[in-house]
This record gives C-alpha cells, structure tokens and sequence, in this order.
C-alpha cells in the first residue's frame, strides 16, 4: 500500500516537474521566426543585393510584431541550398517559413513537412487567391492541397533583335504572331550577307521541341506524373515545325556567340533574362551591336502563344510553433501589394498578383529608356501570365526528359524516322515513370 | 518463496533489455542522422525517407522520458487494486507503447511484448479470456502492419540502415534481428515461469485452505468443551448460592419452627412473636433467592423473542410505575447475537429505572436504528436531567458491558436525558477481512 501510493506521488511529481520545465522554457525565450532563403535569385541570373526584399519585408514585420524577430541564415547558394535545407530538417532545425525550390516541392509536401494553407486562407478575410496568376497560384498546390505560396515569377519570352529584322526591312511582328510567321521571317532573314559561300545570320538559336509543345497545347504528362502523351498528333505538329525551322539552316549549328554578336533574329529568354541584360551596364558588357525588344513566344496551330511560368514558392514548416505569426510572415512576402511592387522594382523577377502588373508602367516593368517603343505593354504581359501554363514537378520528370530529349533529338536529326517513333517514345517513358 | 523473486526479476530483466535495445537503437537513428548530415546526402536520404526524421536530441528525450514513464506505470499497474485504476493505467501503457513505436519509426515492436507481460501478470481467469485474447491480437496487429496510422509519415529503419555500405548494412540487420529474437526468448521464458508461478501458487492457497479447515473444525470442538465448562460452572455457582441463602433461611427456619412447636402451648404469645421473626427470615430467603436468579438471565428473555422481550419488559415497568414508554424502531438486525441481545436488554432496563428513578420523567422514548455495520440505541425521557453526571455504579456498567462488544455509549443532558449506545453487529466477519486484505 505504501509502495502504490509513493510510486503515484513520485509519478506525478515528475510529471509536474516536466511540465513546468517546457513551461518555463517557452517563456523564457523571445518569439523567433526562423526564415529559410538561398542568395541570389532562382533564375540563375545574376543579382546585386540579393537580400533587400526580405529584410525589407523583415524591417516591416518586425516593427508591426515588436517581439519577434526574424532571423535567416544568410550566404546559402541556390545551388547549396536544398541539401541545406535537407539538413536543417534532419536536425530539427528546420525554418518556419522557408523557399522552396520547385524540385523540392514534392518531397516536401509528400513527406508532410508543409502545412496546408488551405486552412488560413478559409479564415483570412483579408485574403483573396484571385488576385494571383493562376499557373503561380496553383503550383504551390500538391494533390489539389495548397502548401505554398507564390513569391515570384518568371515567364518565358522571344526576344527579337529589332537592328537585324529593320535592316532586312521586316517589322516586329505582333503578339499574335504564329509558327508561319516565325518560319517566314527565318527563311527570310538565314541568308549568306558577306558573300563567302557560308551562311552567316539566321533565325533563330536555342528554341527547343519543349517550347514548341507549350505553344501548341501538348500535355506531356499527366497530372501525377504516372503517364505520358508523346503519341499525341499535336506532338506531331511540333516535331515537323522543329524539323521544318532546323533545315533553313542548312546544317548550320547557330551558337550563342552569333547572338551576342548580333547575327541572329529570335531567341527565347525568361523574363529574368531579359531583366538583367537589357539594363545599361549589362548590355554594354554583352550585347552593344544591337538593338532588342521581346514579344511572346510564336503559337502553334493547335495551341497559343503559350509558355511556361517559372514560380518561386515560400511555404511553412509542419513543425512550426508559430504558425499564426509565420501564416503573417509569409502573407507579407507574397500578398502585400507593397512587396509584390518591390519585386518589380528591385529584382529581376515579375511579381505574381495580376493587379500589380497591370497598374505598372510599362518602365517599370521593362527597364525602357524613355524614348524607346516597345512592342509589348502590360496587358500584354499580364494577358501571357494568365494564359501561360505551369512547369511539370513531379518526381521523374527529370529522367523521363532526358530520355525523351535524346530520342527526339534523334528524330529531328533525322537518325529516325517519325513515323510511329513517338508511340514507342511514349511506351519507353511510362515505363519511366512506372518505376 | 524463491519463485516468486525469480518471476519479479525476470520481469525487470525484460524491461532492462527492452531499454537497452530501445538505447541502442535511438543511438544507432541520432548517430546516423548526424553522419548523414555531415556527409551532405541529406536531400537524398529525404528523398528516400520521404518523411520529416525526428531531430536527435527529441528523439533522446522523448524516448527517455516516456521509456521511464512506461516503467513507472507498469510498477503501479502491477500493484494497485481497483479495476478501474487498473485499465485506466493499461490504456495508458498501451497509449505510451505506441509513442515509444512511433518514436522509434517502429523499427522495434519489442516494447509490445512488454505490455503483453504486463497484461499476462494480472490475468487472473474466469472472463478475461476473450479479453486477453483481443488485446494480444490488437497490440500484435498494431506492432506487425506497422501501425497503418503512421505509415505515410514513418522513416523506416532500412532507410537508415541505406546510408551504410553493405557490408555494414547486413550487420546492422542481423544485430536488429538478433536484438528482436532475443527478447522474445526472454519473453518465453518469463510466461514460462508466470504459468509455473500462478500453478504453485493454486497449490499453495489449495493446502492453505485445507489447513483452515481443519483449525475451524477444531475450534468448534473447542466451543461445545468450553460451554460445556461454562454450564458446569453455573451449576456450581448456582448451587452454592442455594446453599447459601436458602440453605442458610430454611436451617433458621426449620430451627425456628421446632422452638415454636415446643412453646406453642405453654407461651402462645412468646410464640407469635417466634413466628414473625420465622417470617422475616422467610421473606429475607426469598429476597436473597430473587437476588441470585437476578443474576442469571431474565426470564422474558428465555421465553420470548428478543424484541417481544424488550416490549414485554418495558411493559411492565411503564405499568407498575406509571411512565410512558415509546418505541420507535428504524430498523433492526435479525440476527443477534445472545450476549449482544443480553447487553441491549440491560442498558434499556437500567436507562428507564434510571429515568423513573433519578428524573422523575414521566416519559421515555426509545429510538432503534443503524446499517449493516451498527446498531444504534438513543434512549430520550423527558425527566429533570442532569447537571453534572454521577458516573455511578449503572452508568460504569453499562459502559463496561458496551465495551466488552466493541460498542460505545454517551450520554447528555438536554431537554431531560439522553442516552446513545452504539454496538457495532458482526464485528468478527468485518474483521477478519480487514486482515485478509
């Protein structure tokens, strides 16, 4: 009797004691928000102040919430960053609110590691997911849950060297251009100027069957990455319009030399690309013999003028104590209209709410001096974020275009022919993702 | 003797094991977790994991804590009585196993066969069969489909184990094999032993039982020898006290009578006067005769029941000395003892002639009631009452008598005077229990 009654006494003395601790502990110390950032930008441009958005986000946080502070481990390169943030969830140290990058996001969201925002969003007034592009919106999503929010963005574009396509007397086309006119304008412009037998400008460089796909509304994948529509007759399309645009170069492999240099009519360049080299110290560095503009990408006859939007996604920690406060944190770096202005501002990277870039100038945006025309204005580049489309990220996705890549390349270089080769594509890649 | 010590330290080895099997296995997890940290295979081990890993120093402390938390529980679920306090502590124990599991990303479903222990150590028969069944069957479900509750979000040990060379990999997996089987040896071996245990102990309550037996039929045979003297002893009493008083009148009076017979004639008046005093020794001989049979038991209480006993005495008394008696009875044990009926009998009678005698009252109520456990006598009349309380000789043996059962009696003055006597019924019974538990 005796024995029972010390043994329930002692029990529930240690238990006491153990809650008191935690207790004691949580209020000892001062609310920290823990933030995980890489330096630098996800588009693999380069960038000045990598960090003036966020502490700028931080400053403004942290003076509505005078007892937290937000701290962040600053220096992680991008390409470090994800083993990093691996590491920090195997030691249980990991950010409350964190970036992420798209190759990560499945691992995170499949192992539980993100909390599903579906939740704040219910029972936040304040907050209306229609202000944001849906393709951005919706890639922070995971088996149709919400686990991330869109910070930024970036979008594909055809940049035109407006020097070369006024001297061969051709006009810029408009936003509505198609693959006929981009063949067109090609066949016209890939010609011999200096006379030595050797063609010397042309087209266009580094447009890809991938691109082309965008633009003519192929679905590669499905949705959960399980199967693949390579046997599809729009990928038909595209492998012919490939075939067709490589053959006016004659067998010529156009470099990223002839570009820079001013010989060639189209590229395709993301939005960051464009952002960092259009700007006067770069364009001195890189491109002086030229002028250039950027229009959207061609459309296909089955498609539009389509292409992808790369998204830069900030998520929670499952594990987080504070959620509510990181709920607030995260809201300030992808909702508030003050940063989403910074980020056109200061970065490279167009933001993701549609009422930002619609209320901007045209400036703004594009970096213009104030003399020159652009072929493009912000309804335009508003109008090709909402229609454009989301990058696949699921698991396999990676191996499966490599192969793909290797055996459509085949087919354009004419080692194979088309005839019946996608089918056989198609099979060997679910098999892929089968595994 | 022995056995029972060998059964208790094959439990504590049991646990003992389980906690070092528990140890090294956290270990082997936070060991691997810094070393896959280091070697910056982090993102691939997640990949492969495909869950959120437990940091090391959680994965310490919790485990730690709720190993010692199972400890404790199981120790006072082993000796506390009451049921319900029972299965609320083995819920409890079960509740923690599946921390522990969770904790340990169920690498070691060893700890089940702790709790089985446990349960196994309170089986006690009749009903709890199925029961038994059930949770062994549930508790095993739980530790081998790897509590499907869990199962999207478990780092499974061999996604640890991966991050070794092989080499290494097929040792960690036959030490954890090795480590499982083990347990279940000693497992085995302490069923084997708790069965051995729970046979002996039968046998032992089975002689125990035979053995009381035979001292209650002893005892019996005691009882009839003892009453047996008792009545000798009364008769001796008895017929000393004849000879005493009566023998002692009926010589004087036999003495007398024969003086008488000799000077009827010649002094008739000498005589007469002879004769009174023949009376008087008479009447003293009846006098002392009533004063020994006194000391028997009354006569009422051969004759009638108890509680017509008491209406027939009380009866009488109010009859010959004009005093309202009342009964008041609440409720009342049927089964009696003699010597409880005896001393009920006298503390009424001493109460009311105490009542008639000393406060004139000219009412007396009487109240009867208690539970199973006492009966309770509250004797109230309506007399003068009493300052200061004699404890005279009535008082000293009433208070005597109650002692002798164990009962109790107090007594105020208040509006008149009032007696409470408490005697509690089958004092032997209630004591024996208390012993037994």
């Amino acid at each position: 009797m005796k024995n029972q009654k010390k043994c329930i006494l002692l029990s529930i003395l240690l238990a006491a004691i153990l809650i008191f601790a935690i207790y004691f502990r949580m209020q000892q110390q001062p609310i920290t928000l823990k933030i995980g950032i890489f330096a630098g930008n996800n588009w693999n441009v380069p960038q000045g102040e990598t960090y003036a958005i966020i502490d700028e986000v931080i400053k403004n946080f942290e003076e509505k919430n005078p007892n937290v502070k937000v701290k962040y481990v600053s220096g992680i390169k991008k390409e470090d960053y994800s083993e990093w943030l691996a590491e920090q969830f195997i030691s249980g140290n990991e950010p409350d609110v964190f970036f992420i990058l798209s190759d990560d996001f499945n691992l995170y969201a499949s192992m539980g590691a993100l909390i599903n925002l579906s939740d704040f969003i219910k029972n936040d007034n304040d907050f209306d997911s229609n202000v944001y592009y849906p393709a951005a919106f919706n890639f922070g999503k995971f088996e149709d849950k919400l686990y991330a929010l869109p910070c930024e963005s970036t979008l594909t574009f055809m940049f035109v060297n407006k020097t070369l396509l006024s001297k061969e007397g051709i006009s810029i086309p408009n936003n509505n251009w198609n693959w006929n006119d981009f063949l067109e304008i090609c066949r016209k412009v890939t010609k011999d100027t200096d006379g030595d037998g050797m063609i010397d400008q042309f087209g266009y460089y580094d447009y890809s069957w991938r691109q082309a796909a965008i633009s003519n509304g192929v679905d590669l994948f499905s949705e959960d990455g399980k199967n693949s529509y390579f046997a599809d007759s729009r990928m038909e399309e595209v492998l012919k319009f490939i075939i067709n645009l490589k053959n006016i170069n004659n067998g010529y492999e156009v470099s990223s030399k002839d570009f820079d240099i001013g010989r060639v009519a189209f590229r395709p360049f993301t939005f960051a690309e464009y952002k960092t080299y259009k700007p006067y110290p770069w364009r001195i560095k890189k491109y002086t013999s030229f002028e250039w503009d950027c229009i959207k990408m061609p459309a296909g006859p089955s498609g539009g003028n389509i292409s992808i939007l790369n998204v830069l996604l900030v998520g929670i920690s499952a594990k987080s104590e504070q959620k509510n406060l990181a709920w607030n944190f995260i809201k300030n770096l992808c909702y508030d209209e003050k940063t989403q202005q910074m980020i056109l501002q200061k970065s490279q990277s167009l933001p993701v709410r549609r009422d930002i870039i619609i209320s901007a100038k045209a400036q703004d945006i594009f970096s213009w001096d104030s003399t020159e025309n652009n072929a493009m204005t912000p309804t335009d580049i508003s109008a090709a974020m909402d229609e454009s489309i989301m990058p696949y990220k699921f698991k396999n996705y990676d191996s499966a275009m490599l192969y793909a890549d290797n055996e459509i390349l085949k087919i354009i270089n004419g080692t194979i022919p088309l005839n019946n080769s996608l089918n056989k594509i198609q099979k060997e890649i679910n098999a892929i993702l089968q595994y | 003797m022995f056995k029972h010590v060998t059964i208790v330290d094959m439990h504590k080895l049991l646990y003992i094991y389980n906690g070092f099997v528990i140890f090294a296995l956290m270990a082997f997890m936070c060991i691997t977790q810094e070393k896959i940290n280091q070697s910056m295979v982090a993102r691939s081990f997640l990949e492969y994991a495909n869950a959120v890993p437990t940091s090391s120093l959680t994965m310490i402390y919790t485990s730690v804590l709720s190993f010692l938390a199972l400890i404790i529980v199981s120790m006072i679920y082993r000796k506390i009585k009451q049921n319900l306090w029972r299965y609320m502590l083995f819920a409890t124990e079960i509740v923690i196993c599946m921390f522990l599991l969770r904790i340990l990303n169920l690498s070691y479903d060893g700890i089940v066969l702790l709790i089985v222990a446990d349960l196994m150590f309170r089986y006690e028969g009749h009903h709890q069969e199925y029961t038994l069944l059930a949770a062994m069957i549930c508790l095993y479900f739980i530790a081998n489909y790897n509590m499907a509750i869990f199962q999207a979000k478990i780092i499974s040990f061999d996604a640890y184990v991966s991050y070794y060379n092989v080499a290494t990999q097929s040792i960690l997996l036959a030490l954890k094999n090795t480590f499982y089987s083990i347990n279940i040896i000693i497992f085995v071996f302490y069923l084997i032993m708790l069965v051995k245990n729970k046979h002996e102990e039968k046998e032992r309550i089975r002689l125990l039982n035979e053995r009381l037996e035979e001292a209650n039929q002893r005892l019996r045979a005691y009882a009839i020898e003892v009453e047996q003297m008792a009545e000798t002893r009364e008769r001796n009493r008895l017929a000393r006290e004849i000879h005493d008083t009566l023998g002692h009148s009926l010589t004087g009076i036999a003495a007398g009578l024969d003086a008488c017979i000799i000077t009827l004639d010649s002094a008739p008046e000498i005589t007469k006067k002879q004769l009174n005093k023949i009376r008087d020794t008479a009447r003293k001989g009846i006098v002392d005769v009533r004063r020994s049979v006194k000391k028997l038991r009354p006569d009422d209480l051969e004759k009638l029941p108890f509680q017509e006993a008491l209406m027939q005495m009380t009866k009488d008394y109010s009859e010959s000395s004009g005093m309202e008696i009342i009964f008041d009875i609440f409720s009342w044990s049927d089964n009696l003892r003699q010597d409880q009926e005896d001393v009920i009998y006298r503390v009424l009678q001493e109460c009311i002639t105490n009542a008639n005698r000393h406060g004139h009252a000219t009412k007396v109520t009487i109240t009867i009631g208690g539970n199973e456990k006492y009966l309770l006598i509250v004797i109230a009349d309506n007399g003068q009452g009493c300052e200061n309380v004699k404890h005279g000789f009535g008082l000293k043996h009433m208070r005597e008598r109650l002692e002798l059962l164990h009962g109790s009696i107090h007594y105020w003055s208040d509006e008149g005077f009032i007696v409470e006597a408490m005697i509690p019924l089958n004092l032997e019974v209630n004591h024996g229990k208390n012993i037994d538990s």
